[in-house]
């Protein structure tokens, strides 16, 4: 699975468990200023899934600033 | 203390002058009901201000009389507690502005929280203009409203700042003046605020509970000059940072030239700006009949500082009840909630006899 699958997986869970509206999710979309209803604390779990599922720490030397689901999966390996 | 004409108060669609605004006292303000415009009022005046944002701690209402502003903190024992404080300490770090020369505001903090009162009152000192995005307000609704409304001065936790960033893409905002504050600030994260504000005042500050703002960085480094350890601040014989000589808990680095900050020497954990202690949440998971024994620890990200997660060994004849788990954990305060739940069948438990909670 890519990491662009993986992220759309795990943000429609995470949409899914706090009852949000769960939609279409392409790699320009925006993670926090697009249709999707997650914070701060939504993008730090979905982060931590990431790592889990790919074993990759992108940040292991501090924030890279990213905006998109697509520049998020670049950071997981594409 | 008369509010002045000249300050503005933006709240939803309304835009109110300080000359609309009349000082009233009030003795308690419940901040999840009342316009941040009757907290202005109620600070403008003299009286003992009670400032409620979490009623699972009712306010002391102790009637002493003496001008105090109380507001809660923000929890770090899952019950917030009631500080009081003098105005005069609360505006001690606040200096006028100069006429015509306005700052536009974005209150990012909770209006209660100590740091949203400071915010509000250097507008209102200016004075200048406040924005107060709605108390429900995304990171991303608070990036849309900077580029409407024009803001040039915003102060948020390094948690906030990054997440201002990614909402605001690449739409402008003349930002004059970013304070960071609330957790330690890496410099990644400066670098980038420096890089994608260039003109803008760059600047975090050290603050304890008891002693209130204590210093600012404005050198666009992470941590403070190492020269500044000297009086006030001084080194522990354990690592930590003293402020006049009360021990805060920070562990700090002394190095060439600059002291960095290198976490708790507790086990509490900074997470977006709210202080948490594992083992409340340990406490919390093992109040449920089927698990036997959690290891709670901190995990660094890169969105909120840390975050928590959780090894969890069930009682043997249990069955895998992720979900009566998690939402047991939906009971804590959001913060607070593991993000990663690991069933294991045991926890190691280190030389000391302490569950080691390094992640």
């Amino acid at each position: 699975m890519s990491a662009l699958d993986l992220i759309r997986e795990e943000l429609t869970q995470i949409l899914a468990d706090k009852g949000a509206e769960t939609g279409e999710i392409a790699a320009d979309t925006p993670l926090l200023n697009g249709p999707l209803d997650i914070d701060s604390l939504d993008l730090a779990t979905l982060v931590v899934v990431l790592e889990e599922k790919t074993g990759l720490t992108p940040f292991a030397d501090g924030f890279v600033l990213f905006h998109t689901a697509g520049e998020l999966a670049a950071l997981f390996g594409g | 203390m008369r509010l002045d004409p000249h300050f503005q108060l933006i709240e939803g669609e309304t835009a109110t002058s300080g000359a609309d605004i009349v000082p009233r006292s009030a003795s308690l303000i419940d901040i999840r009901q009342s316009p941040v415009r009757d907290l202005i009022a109620g600070l403008a005046a003299e009286g003992d201000l009670y400032v409620l944002r979490d009623a699972s701690a009712p306010p002391p209402l102790v009637d002493t009389d003496a001008g105090r502003v109380w507001l809660q903190t923000s929890g770090t024992t899952g019950i917030p507690k009631w500080v009081g404080h003098d105005r005069e300490t609360l505006s001690a770090r606040i200096a006028p502005g100069t006429l015509g020369d306005t700052a536009r505001w974005l209150l990012t903090f909770n209006p209660g929280s100590f740091a949203g009162v400071q915010v509000i009152l250097s507008a209102m000192a200016g004075p200048h203009v406040l924005i107060v995005p709605a108390l429900d307000a995304s990171v991303a609704d608070m990036a849309d409203l900077a580029v409407r409304t024009n803001v040039t001065h915003i102060s948020g936790t390094p948690t906030f700042w990054r997440a201002f960033v990614m909402a605001l893409g690449s739409r402008p905002v003349s930002l004059k003046s970013l304070t960071l504050g609330g957790e330690a600030s890496d410099q990644t994260l400066l670098d980038i605020l420096r890089m994608r504000f260039p003109d803008a005042a760059l600047r975090h500050i050290y603050a304890t509970t008891e002693a209130g703002t204590v210093f600012s960085v404005r050198d666009g480094k992470a941590g403070f000059p190492r020269d500044w350890l000297s009086g006030d601040l001084t080194l522990t014989d354990r690592g930590t940072l003293a402020v006049r000589g009360r021990d805060t808990g920070d562990v700090i680095e002394v190095t060439d030239g600059r002291v960095l900050f290198k976490g708790r020497i507790d086990a509490m954990v900074n997470i977006g700006g709210v202080k948490v202690y594992p083992e409340m949440v340990e406490a919390h998971l093992l109040t449920l009949p089927i698990v036997q024994e959690a290891r709670v620890s901190a995990r660094p990200n890169p969105v909120t500082g840390h975050v928590l997660v959780a090894d969890i060994v069930l009682k043997p004849d249990s069955d895998l009840a992720e979900a009566q788990i998690k939402a047991h954990l939906q009971t804590l305060p959001r913060a607070q909630r593991p993000v990663s739940l690991r069933f294991v069948t045991h926890i190691d438990v280190g030389a000391t006899g302490k569950k080691s909670r390094v992640s």
